[in-house]
Formats: structure tokens, C-alpha cells, sequence
């Protein structure tokens, strides 16, 4: 995991150790890099976080606070946060210790599809969980 | 002999540790204030997050704490009154009343309510942001958590006691008016001249500093303790007690400087 951790900048990483920052919604967490990064005003910077929720299918978690979600509300949220980094490369870092209520390669590939990324999508996961993916 | 070298040792490691928290608070107020004076800073994100802080801190609990300034400054301007009437000091009651009231006693009691109300909250949210690894998740999303969470918290700290201070001040100025002249306008010009006599530049000057350096003391004492926390949740409400003891002697020792500059 150490490893991971020190990836370069240019990678956005969907960790446990990274997690969403707990008084805010799921769409502020996901509207402060606009905010911040792209200096965007306030109003912009939250559509573009609703578009990025809506282009995973989880609209409905806007308003929701890290607590309040599921597991997988929670990594999709995380995700929406790494993809509007706007990085080229994506590493999912150990998806089995967040995605612990559902199937979670079939999960991950649904929101891939969805997601419709230019970049690279890698995933960290340990050896024994290869044979998940080859389903 | 070991008893006498084990004390020196524990001492020695005390005050090492009292200039270590020394310069990592001065450390941080440079670096914040260093912060200030960057153009990038003052962007919409900024502004849009210290409104939030001026508001949870003081325009949350303006009803409650007007309230309170009420109750406090009634009960001493009573006790003033009573006294000064008992000596046949009546006279000098109004100047005793603004002194004891506006220039110390109410600075220091707005600065332990914020303290107690949000300095505690500080404290617990920026040591639960540490042992969560919130900030490293905000690093690893290039936003600066000194932007973003602390120098907010900053200035929303120093305003607030500023503001709250400013307020309860005014209302136990109008309170010692009526308690002393009630409804009768006859009392406004000697009130007024009473109370030009009393602020002049630097009383003013003093006061509007000591209210900055109390609102300071309450949100950045908190946020350095948070930030020492170690990674381990049990820490938190060690985190919290170790803060809140700092902000306690800080506001104590604020209020001694002060109270030496103007009277002795």
C-alpha cells in the first residue's frame, strides 16, 4: 500500500487512506477541486460536480455526508472525486476494502462504462483476489 | 542523587516541550500570515468559507450570548451601583461601570464562550481530519487545507470575538445608561462626555487588539493542538484537553498583559 501511496502527482488515486472529508456533502467534496483548482466559481463548480455524479449514475448522493452513505456510494463518490482531477492515470488502490457490500469488479467495470474515461484505469488489489476479475 | 537528576530531566523535557508548542504555533501564525498577503488566497472559496466560519461562530449564537452579556452586565452594573451608593461614590459609578464592564470583563467572557462553544469544536474536527487522513486526502486533490480549513477558521475566530465583544460592550453601555439615568434623557450629555473621556486612541486601540489576540488565541491554539494529534483516535480528547488548557492559560495571560499595560 506504501507504494501506492507514493505514486507521482500526475495519478489520481480512489484509496481507503484518502477518504472524503467528512462535514461536507458528497458534492462539495467533489466541487472543491474546481473550487480550488480551476479557481471556478461556486455555482460552476457545482454543476460540474452534479454532471460528474450524474455521469456515474449516483445523482441522488449530492446532499448525502460520508457517514450517511453505503460502501459503494462511497467509492463511487471517491471516484467522482478522483476523476474530475482530470489526471491522466486513475489507481484504484485495494477496492476490496471499500467495496465490501457488492460484487465489486462487476461494480467497477458498470461504472467504467459508464464513466466513459480517456485516461487509464489501474487497480491495486492483492493476489488472491485475482480470480475475481476473470469472471 | 537519581531523584534530583530524574526531576532536572523532567523538567528540562517540559520546558523543551513548551518552546517546541511555542514555535510550532508561531510557525503556523507566520505561515498563515504569510498566506494573507498572497492575492491567490483571497479567491471566492476563501471568502465563501470564512462567512461560514463568522457565521457558526458568532451569528449562530448572537440570541444566546446577548442573553447572556444581558444577564452578566445587569448583575454588575447592579452590584456597582449598589456599592458606589453605599460609599457615596454615585459619581464615578458610570466610568466604573464601562471600565469593569466594556474594556475587561466582557472581552474575557466573549473569548471563553467562543472558546468553549468553538474552540473545543476546532479542536475535535481538526484532530479527527488529522487521525482520518482527511488532510492527506485533501493534499493528494492539490487543495490546501491552510486555505481551505485553517486560515478560514482564523479569521473567523478574530472577527467573531471582535464583533461579539463590540456588542455586548454597546448593549452594557446603554444598560449602565438606564440603570443609572433610566428613562430620563437629562443623563446623555455627562454619560457621553463619560464615556469620550474613557476611549480615547489608545484605550480604543488596546481593547480592538486584546479582542483580536483573544479570537486568535480561540481558533489558533485549537487548530496546532488538532494538528499535533497522533494518528491514533484514542488521542482525540487528550488532543482536545491539552488545546482547551492552552486556550485557557492564553485568554488568562492575554487578559494579565493587558490589565498590566493599562495600570501599572
Amino acid at each position: 500500500m506504501a507504494a501506492v501511496a507514493a505514486l507521482p502527482d500526475d495519478v489520481a488515486r480512489v484509496a481507503p487512506d484518502l477518504p472524503l472529508r467528512a462535514n461536507l456533502s458528497a458534492l462539495d467534496n467533489i466541487a472543491l477541486i474546481p473550487l480550488y483548482q480551476r479557481h471556478c466559481s461556486a455555482a460552476e463548480s457545482v454543476r460540474l460536480a452534479q454532471a460528474m455524479l450524474e455521469r456515474l449514475g449516483y445523482a441522488d448522493l449530492a446532499p448525502l455526508r460520508d457517514p450517511d452513505m453505503t460502501p459503494a456510494q462511497r467509492f463511487a463518490t471517491k471516484l467522482a472525486r478522483a476523476l474530475i482531477l482530470r489526471r491522466p492515470r486513475l489507481v484504484i488502490d485495494h477496492p476490496g476494502a471499500m467495496l465490501y457490500d457488492v460484487p465489486y469488479p462487476a461494480f467497477i467495470r458498470q461504472l467504467a462504462e459508464r464513466a466513459e474515461m480517456t485516461g487509464t484505469w489501474e487497480i491495486f488489489d492483492f493476489g488472491w483476489n485475482q480470480a475475481l476479475y476473470r469472471a | 542523587m537519581n531523584f534530583l537528576a530524574a526531576s532536572i530531566e523532567s523538567l528540562g523535557a517540559k520546558v523543551v516541550g513548551w518552546f517546541t508548542v511555542g514555535y510550532g504555533m508561531f510557525a503556523f501564525l507566520v505561515q498563515a500570515s504569510l498566506l494573507l498577503l498572497e492575492p491567490a488566497t483571497w479567491n471566492r472559496a476563501t471568502f465563501d468559507v470564512v462567512v461560514k466560519q463568522v457565521y457558526f461562530t458568532a451569528v449562530q449564537i448572537l440570541h444566546v450570548f446577548l442573553g447572556y452579556a444581558m444577564v452578566i452586565s445587569w448583575l454588575f452594573i447592579t452590584i456597582i451601583l449598589s456599592t458606589a451608593r453605599d460609599f457615596g461614590l454615585t459619581e464615578f459609578a458610570s466610568e466604573m461601570t464601562i471600565r469593569v464592564l466594556v474594556l475587561e470583563l466582557l472581552p474575557f467572557l466573549t473569548a471563553l464562550f467562543v472558546a468553549l462553544r468553538s474552540g473545543s469544536a476546532i479542536n475535535t474536527e481538526v484532530a479527527l481530519m488529522r487521525v482520518n487522513n482527511e488532510l492527506d486526502a485533501l493534499a493528494h486533490c492539490k487543495v490546501p487545507p491552510m486555505q481551505f480549513e485553517f486560515l478560514p477558521r482564523l479569521i473567523g475566530g478574530v472577527v467573531s470575538v471582535v464583533t461579539l465583544a463590540g456588542l455586548a460592550g454597546l448593549l452594557a453601555i446603554l444598560m449602565g445608561y438606564l440603570a443609572i439615568y433610566g428613562m430620563n434623557a437629562a443623563g446623555f450629555e455627562p454619560y457621553t462626555r463619560t464615556i469620550a473621556k474613557i476611549f480615547d486612541f489608545r484605550i480604543m486601540a488596546g481593547l480592538i487588539v486584546k479582542c483580536a489576540l483573544f479570537g486568535l488565541a480561540v481558533t489558533l491554539i485549537p487548530v496546532t493542538a488538532g494538528l499535533e494529534t497522533p494518528k491514533k483516535l484514542f488521542m482525540v480528547p487528550v488532543s482536545v484537553l491539552r488545546g482547551m488548557m492552552r486556550v485557557f492559560f492564553a485568554i488568562v495571560a492575554i487578559e494579565v498583559v493587558s490589565l498590566a499595560l493599562k495600570y501599572i
